[in-house]
């Protein structure tokens, strides 16, 4: 006998028996084929017409068996479509739980087919779209089978997909695991979900799911409340926390902080007043408590105010000690819902930690020639950068007679420069910028140009955090005439009331507009989208008609990015009016479209508006809309940073120098803060470009890109870093190459190296702030001081722990790996200024050399002289290391593998996913998350807690670490909270 | 004994003795019979289920379709041999160590061939060929067919016509036959493409038609594109309508325009 693996060779027998008369034949061919389609498709191909014809043939009792054979030959083919067809034809003997490469392939076309009709007939409401009912069954088999199966996360991929919401709320509730369940969908809708309305829906369902749980995971619900815009309802839930627990409290105080922390300042203002209203009515005792509030208001809450409110409590309400906790865990959560509190612990934070290298300024500023104003200018504002949010202005302090070479507008930066540096000092700010702002009544002494800059420094202070400051900037704005003034006004206004869409401020701003001056009105036009963030209004229609009738192109501009602003986010909302700006006549409002596009649909990777970025990006006439459209790319991509080197990579290579410059751009804005390998090699041979304005763009793209990150992770900082120095202290550099260096150190060391730009929060949320702020920024192009819009986007990166009292207690925790992985950069040594001295000497003749001789004895000399420093210097970098090593109880020898980080700590994004956090502690997170505000659970409450800034050792490494900075910091240091400096005066 | 192969028995001696009659209406019938009846047995192609009677199962399978093949032939239907013969294959081809070899299997297999020859599908004749083992070449029925083709391709045409007279077995003669007509279809073709015109005698000779007649049925059947006019046929016509290509100039350059502009925007 033959061996048991006897195989036909051919299938033409069987192929031949399907021409036989006899049904019962045929049959046997069809049955035998079906088997056998694997290994013969090839030769059944040629015969699929037949066997077609007998799935057609309506006497035919097995057309199924028919159908199903083609259906393979055709998957065999690659003939999807047909194959699919085929499948449906099949019905049920299609089986979908075969585990065969034919039936995985086809059900993922099924479920590819039905997705794209659902969401077809979803746009298309008017006429239904004929869905076929096999694919509908063989979709819901499917579904069903994985819900069984317990495959829970396929089930619901593929129901949200599909927007088959009954079947995803099936398969939600079956899952053993129900918050990891909802956990997950909330990141599907998000990263997967284009359709804004479609994912209002997903969330929705998602929160009816949630309230129905007996423990319900409310940090996620107020995550979805939030995007679906229900302040009301996150006002409830915050409400019944607060009277529960000390844990249910804790648990209130870390949603407040991650709801300020994606920065929508009109809900958390909504909020606010739901939990006022929700006071009143819980008790009789509603006057005290709103008494509170206005105390906490006026004084704007800092650490010791919440001290004062709990201890005027405290004696007012001896009776029940229930209400006192009550109320002051009320007052507690207002703080933190207006920001306050969370902006002090920031600049706290970023005050003790700040490591920024004034030696990089110092060497800029030796460079430079003296006269050359673009470059002065910009030096004043990589300073600001780079001291953004620290309240460390030491270099314009040391720098005074050389500060005052700022004339004119120059003058308005540098003034409007301190805004940045005291970002989010809510309590001084206004005290800060006195010498500067105009003074009411009396006869102005000051020049127009510092007082607008210092309106706009208001403005930069109190960014989305407004409410005490807009009363003032409105006045200033009636008491003035000069357009300049004006100018800072406007802007300030718009920063901040930001996203307010306050009605009077709107008509105060407006009335400047319509006095059609072209300086006043385009920040007229850039504040009036500010206040309008997001609210998609009717204003846009109004503004849009006035930036045809005006002559000033300017204004328009302003128009343009204030009407693109309005409708940040909208996504397909904003459509008519983005079809209406692209498709006019005037360049400047093309330009404005392309805002537009980039601004609503902001971090969420649309195709369709990828799409028309790109062909307008190499359609256009105009240079600024073709620049605009590629830069706009960055923005519509930021939630895949990923994708955008590989988008753009052929437009970098663009002959036309505006796409080069965009595609730098772009890759900055949505790699910003990454370190991304594939947007440094892109951007490298960008910087050595032929044309000054793209080596700009890309010394400063790959500043924000490069930011936080350091020569041990990436080598190529190191190298970028001596790069900008070269340009900045090579003569023949061109200016526009130059001023883009000068920006890219100080965006490199941003905020004292202690800040990245972040255009998304931990939950994945945009950050409106953020994403508005680096929007402005780009405009930086016109107008040199839109750049300080990008201390917007700067975010903390920060690890603060806080107790119940919102207090930062003494708390550990690891990161685990290597501490040099993600250290500061090392502070950088004089060495370099002298090597530049030291210039090769041509020797002409015995008499040159005489002279040469004497030169060196005083190249010498002063080689000697700047030793010195350097010497001094180094032992202050050792010194500030030993205190440092003390503090982390670690000997540094050997490289260790791990490091102990103590509360707060500077944890860069990166280094996130190292993060671990010890167990057996006294305090435990009541979230698990690496970085920003996480309140603490104390596990033994009984002891005396010990709180880091007022710990001995913690203050000495803070002093320091800070003693670097030169006088009055130690002095600082001592106290909880920085005081002011002193304030001062520079004039021309 | 099987129950089912006991009534394939019968059914098949039935069978042959109504074939033995020339009884061809009752054998066709007989024979769809047996096939539907064999789809039973499970040791037969594809399957080749392991039975304790697969060895009687599949000889008397390969001995039903053995005699489809030649009851087509006497048919003359060249479709239902074509069928039945794809269907006996797999017993020559897959079943060897199973059962012993045919007899009959190299005239069948020498018939096939023959008959890719007079449908003038040369190709299969050659694939077929190479899948013979080499000492089936020597085989008489197998060789004929060979040495028709060699002839066919040589232009040896009265070679061919001649090789009637040596046929191996008695069904070749139904191919035979047709091949005379493949042949002048050859001829006709050459024809076309050799002259301009030709006179009818001559082309009556060369066609090996015997009267005017059959050569003016010939060509308005085959070749209506043929023209007989004083005493000749013209084939002039024939080539005049082959179809002259024109090139695409505007529309290659349109193309060749919108590309150079698309590079300009794009780079």
């Amino acid at each position: 006998m033959a061996a048991a693996a006897v195989m036909v060779s051919s299938a033409s027998g069987l192929l031949a028996m399907l021409q036989e008369p006899a049904a019962e034949l045929k049959l046997h061919a069809l049955a035998n084929l079906n088997s056998l389609v694997h290994v013969f498709w090839p030769e059944i191909s040629t015969s699929v017409p037949a066997i077609e014809s007998l799935y057609e043939d309506e006497e035919f009792d097995q057309r199924q068996l028919a159908a199903l054979v083609v259906s393979k030959v055709f998957y065999y083919l690659g003939e999807l479509n047909d194959s699919l067809s085929y499948a449906l034809g099949a019905g049920p003997l299609f089986d979908v739980s075969d585990d065969s490469d034919y039936a995985h392939t086809l059900l993922a076309k099924a479920l590819d087919e039905y997705a794209s009709i659902r969401s077809r007939s979803l746009k298309a409401t008017g006429e239904e779209e004929m869905m076929d009912p096999r694919l509908e069954a063989i979709v819901e088999r499917m579904l069903d089978k994985c819900i069984l199966d317990g495959k829970y996360q396929q089930a619901m991929g593929m129901s949200v997909e599909c927007m088959r919401l009954d079947k995803l709320e099936q398969a939600i509730s079956r899952c053993d695991n129900l918050n990891g369940a909802l956990s997950y969908c909330i990141n599907l809708s998000h990263q997967y979900v284009s359709h804004r309305e479609y994912r209002c829906e997903i969330l929705r369902c998602l929160v009816k799911i949630y309230q129905t749980l007996p423990n319900p995971d409310f940090l996620s619900i107020c995550q979805c409340l939030m995007f679906l815009g229900e302040p009301e309802t996150v006002g409830n839930i915050l409400g019944k926390l607060l009277s529960g627990s000390k844990d249910d409290a804790l648990l209130a105080f870390q949603i407040a902080f991650d709801l300020v922390e994606n920065e929508n300042q009109a809900f958390l203002l909504s909020v606010r007043n739901r939990l006022d209203t929700l006071s009143v009515q819980a008790s009789a005792q509603a006057l005290p408590s709103d008494q509170t509030d206005n105390a906490a208001t006026e004084s704007s809450g800092d650490a010791q105010m919440a001290d004062n409110v709990v201890t005027t409590n405290g004696s007012v309400h001896t009776v029940d000690s229930n209400e006192v906790a009550h109320a002051d865990r009320l007052t507690k959560i207002k703080g933190i819902l207006s920001g306050e509190t969370s902006i002090q612990l920031t600049l706290q934070f970023l005050y003790s930690h700040n490591r920024s290298d004034l030696l990089i300024l110092k060497t800029i500023k030796q460079a430079l020639e003296m006269r050359n104003s673009v470059c002065h200018s910009a030096t004043i504002c990589s300073n600001a950068i780079m001291h953004a949010g620290t309240t460390v202005d030491t270099f314009l302090r040391e720098n005074l007679e050389w500060l005052s070479r700022a004339t004119n507008w120059a003058k308005f930066s540098a003034t409007s420069g301190l805004g940045v540096i005291h970002r989010g000092h809510l309590t001084q700010g206004r005290a800060l910028m006195a010498p500067y702002l105009p003074q009411s009544g009396a006869a102005s002494g000051g020049s127009p140009y510092s007082e607008g800059g210092a309106l706009y420094a208001l403005g930069l202070i109190h960014a989305n955090h407004g409410e005490g400051i807009k009363q003032f900037l409105r006045e200033s704005l009636h008491n003035t005439s000069s357009e300049v003034v004006q100018h800072g006004a406007c802007l300030g206004l718009g920063l901040a009331a930001l996203g307010t869409a306050d009605e009077e401020i709107f008509e105060d701003i407006k009335n400047i507009l319509y006095t059609d001056s072209a300086v006043a009105g385009e920040a007229a036009g850039i504040g009036m989208g500010l206040l309008m963030v997001g609210t998609a209004s009717e204003k846009a229609g109004e503004m849009l008609a006035y930036a045809h009738d005006t002559q000033h192109e300017k204004i328009i501009r302003g128009l343009s990015l204030g009407i693109a602003l309005t409708v940040y986010g909208r996504e397909e909302e904003a459509d008519t009016l983005i079809e209406q700006m692209t498709r006019d006549q005037d360049p400047i409002l093309r330009y404005g479209g392309m805002y537009t596009l980039a601004l609503a649909y902001r971090g969420t990777a649309n195709n369709k508006a990828i799409h028309q970025l790109l062909h307008f990006a190499v359609s256009d006439v105009s240079d600024d809309v073709r620049r605009t459209a590629v830069l706009a790319l960055g923005f519509v991509l930021y939630n895949e940073p990923e994708q955008t080197p590989r988008i753009v990579s052929l437009l970098s290579e663009s002959y036309n120098p505006h796409v080069r410059y965009g595609a730098a751009l772009a890759v900055g804005i949505s790699c910003a803060g990454t370190g991304l390998s594939d947007a440094i090699s892109l951007l490298e041979p960008l910087t050595s470009d032929v044309v000054d304005f793209v080596r700009q763009g890309a010394l400063i793209a790959m500043a924000m890109v490069m930011i936080q990150t350091n020569e041990s992770y990436d080598s190529r900082v190191g190298t970028f870093r001596h790069r900008l120095e070269k340009i900045i202290l090579d003569k023949h550099e061109d200016t526009m190459s130059k001023m883009g260096a000068i920006l890219a150190s100080g965006i490199l060391d941003a905020g004292g190296r202690n800040v990245t730009i972040r255009l998304k929060s931990r939950s994945k949320h945009d950050k409106l702030t953020a994403v508005v702020g680096l929007a402005v920024f780009t405009q930086f192009w016109y107008w040199y001081p839109l750049t300080y819009f990008i201390s917007l986007a700067f975010s903390p990166t920060a690890f603060i722990g806080l107790n119940s009292d919102l207090k930062v207690p003494k708390f550990e925790f690891l990161s685990n790996t290597k501490p040099s992985l993600f250290d500061y950069p090392k502070p950088t040594a004089q060495q370099t200024t002298t090597a530049s001295v030291k210039l090769p000497t041509a020797i002409l003749s015995t008499y040159a050399k005489a002279k040469s001789r004497a030169k060196k004895d005083a190249e010498s000399k002063a080689q000697e002289k700047a030793e010195a420093p350097q010497s001094e210097d180094a032992s202050t970098a050792s010194t500030s290391m030993q205190v440092d090593g003390g503090a982390e109880k670690k000997a540094p020898e050997p490289e260790p593998t791990f490091q102990i980080l103590t509360n707060p700590a500077r944890v860069v994004p990166a280094q996130e996913k190292f993060i671990k956090f010890l167990e057996g502690g006294r305090y435990e997170p009541v979230k698990l998350a690496p970085s920003g505000f996480v309140l603490l659970r104390d596990l033994k409450p009984t002891e005396t807690e010990e709180l880091v800034l007022t710990d001995a050792p913690a203050t000495q490494a803070a002093t320091a670490a800070a003693g670097q900075q030169g006088s009055g910091a130690s002095a600082m240091a001592v106290d909880e909270e920085p005081q002011p400096p002193q304030p001062f005066e520079y004039t021309t | 004994m099987d129950p089912k192969l006991v009534e394939v028995t019968q059914l098949f001696s039935r069978f042959k003795a109504a074939f033995a009659r020339n009884d061809f209406d009752t054998s066709v019938s007989l024979l769809s019979q047996l096939k539907v009846l064999l789809t039973k047995f499970p040791s037969l192609p594809p399957s080749f289920q392991q039975t304790p009677n697969a060895v009687e199962e599949l000889k008397i399978a390969r001995d039903i379709y053995e005699h489809a093949v030649v009851l087509s032939v006497k048919i003359e239907d060249q479709d239902a041999f074509e069928r039945d013969f794809c269907q006996l294959k797999p017993y020559y081809m897959d079943t060897c160590g199973i059962i012993p070899q045919s007899p009959e299997e190299y005239p069948i297999l020498g018939l096939n061939l023959l008959r890719l020859l007079v449908q003038n599908r040369i190709a299969e004749f050659h694939t077929e060929l190479e899948l013979l083992p080499v000492n089936a070449l020597e085989n008489a029925c197998i060789k004929h067919a060979v040495e028709l083709e060699q002839s066919f391709m040589e232009g040896a045409y009265n070679r061919v016509l001649s090789a009637r007279q040596a046929v191996p077995h008695e069904t070749y003669v139904y191919f035979m036959d047709l091949l005379a007509k493949t042949v002048r279809d050859e001829l006709a073709g050459c024809s076309e493409k050799g002259y301009d015109y030709m006179s009818i005698t001559e082309a009556k000779q060369m066609l090996m038609f015997s009267s005017d007649q059959e050569l003016h049925e010939y060509i308005t059947e085959e070749h209506p594109e043929w023209e007989i006019k004083d005493g000749c046929v013209f084939f002039q016509k024939a080539k005049e309508t082959q179809p002259c290509k024109e090139i695409p100039s505007l529309q290659v350059i349109n193309q060749t325009l919108s590309y150079a502009r698309e590079l300009e925007r794009i780079v």
